[in-house]
């Protein structure tokens, strides 16, 4: 049962390519690879924290305001990575800044903190945020893997194709939505899933 | 019912304390990453290749490259005020600052002798945000553009954000700001429009008309001000 929660959303219930969920910065800070890997830590850990601390206080959290108190404990969250990362990692801040403070709109956030820590133990919320959290990061990872290395012909800023094959189209967000629908192609004939 | 407005009340107090905990906490590293980031973009300005450098390397490049000089608004050196010990005051319209003290305005200003440029700082509304920057002019006619940059902005990624962009940043290289002396500045022009050729112009950003209208007209803002200084100078 733990392990069908956390693997469940890397593959067959993804929230990218299953949900659609989380487009916006799945767009946005796909062009390169190191911009996704610290989106996709920064998301796994909101929404792993979120999850364990809406499951620790759901007893108590009255149900008319659980929006609100999933909000605050989320933006909290939030704040923190955005301090976290303009001391640390200032040049990648710059970059992803908006972004970041984004995440508190991100509906999966949200979407897990109601649907799910709301309902269940803090173990099992745990993993469910662990493995969404993942299940988006896996999404943007790839993607970016395919912008930076057909944009500009770099992976991690490491030549790897001749500049005079880069494809422009890559960098801008027709590139992400064609790559990401590939991706929801693949993706949806390996788990023969039919939308309804 | 008085449950439901205690608990929001403490979650609140919570969260905030532990904002502020945090954000206190890591102000000075943050502070210090603004000041370094800054220092970059000054250097970039003039021409120096700042990417091989480390952040202790930055720091040395600055103080041997660049120096502070502070002027009035007549354009005179005044000695024995630093930067440090100017206010700024932005304006929330134009985006424009300026620098006081004792409710003096000054203009700060930079120059580097090794790269014979001298440095301004920018600043002016975009779009959603303002922008500051940088923006280096040959230091013996004070005239050619060696560079422009800009280090804060909350423009759209992809559109306004790309005057960060090299491609952007480095068309304003070589271009000229005097016709005859009279202070032309540089138009920015819709994208891909600008005559290369014409050392006025530049091309602007597509999709982001205000964004680049926005950088023309701070920039012929701000270079008036420190007009007086060019023409004793030159």
């Amino acid at each position: 049962m733990n392990k069908k929660i956390f693997l469940d959303p890397l593959i067959d219930n993804n929230p990218v390519s299953r949900q659609v969920l989380g487009i916006c910065s799945a767009l946005a800070v796909t062009v390169k690879l190191e911009q996704a890997i610290v989106m996709t830590l920064a998301l796994t850990f909101v929404v792993t924290m979120s999850n364990v601390i809406i499951s620790m206080l759901r007893k108590y959290i009255p149900s008319s305001i659980r929006i609100i108190v999933q909000l605050t404990v989320i933006s909290t969250l939030v704040t923190l990575i955005d301090r976290t990362l303009m001391a640390y990692m200032y040049d990648v801040s710059k970059e992803l800044s908006v972004f970041i403070a984004l995440i508190v709109t991100n509906c999966i956030v949200m979407g897990r903190a109601d649907a799910f820590a709301m309902q269940n133990k803090v173990k099992d919320s745990f993993l469910d945020g662990l493995g969404n959290g993942l299940g988006y990061g896996s999404m943007l990872i790839l993607v970016a893997f395919f912008r930076e290395l057909l944009g500009f012909g770099t992976l991690f800023d490491f030549r790897i194709i001749s500049p005079q094959y880069n494809n422009g189209l890559m960098l801008l967000a027709p590139g992400a939505f064609i790559i990401l629908g590939l991706i929801i192609w693949v993706q949806r004939s390996y788990t023969s899933y039919v939308e309804e | 019912m008085k449950n439901k407005y205690v608990f929001i009340l403490t979650l609140t107090f919570v969260c905030s304390t532990l904002l502020a905990l945090f954000s206190e906490g890591l102000k000075s590293k943050t502070l210090f990453n603004k000041e370094l980031d800054k220092k970059k973009n000054i250097l970039e300005c003039v021409g120096i290749d700042i990417d091989a450098l480390s952040n202790v390397e930055i720091i040395n490049s600055f103080s041997v490259n660049i120096e502070e000089i502070t002027l009035d608004i007549s354009g005179n050196v005044i000695d024995n005020i630093t930067h440090d010990k100017l206010k700024i005051s932005n304006d929330n319209i134009t985006g424009e600052s300026k620098y006081y003290y004792l409710n003096v305005e000054y203009l700060p200003a930079y120059i580097s002798a090794n790269m014979n440029a001298l440095i301004i700082p920018i600043s002016g509304k975009g779009l959603w945000s303002t922008l500051y920057g940088y923006f280096a002019i040959d230091l013996t006619n004070y005239s050619t553009v060696k560079g422009i940059t800009f280090y804060q902005h909350a423009e759209t990624p992809g559109l306004g954000a790309e005057i960060t962009k090299n491609w952007f940043k480095s068309s304003f290289i070589g271009k000229e700001l005097y016709l005859k002396n009279e202070l032309k500045s540089i138009k920015i022009t819709k994208a891909g429009k600008a005559n290369q050729s014409d050392l006025y112009e530049v091309d602007g950003i597509s999709g982001a008309t205000i964004t680049s209208r926005g950088v023309e007209i701070l920039l012929k803002r701000d270079l008036l001000k420190y007009q007086v200084y060019f023409r004793k100078n030159k």
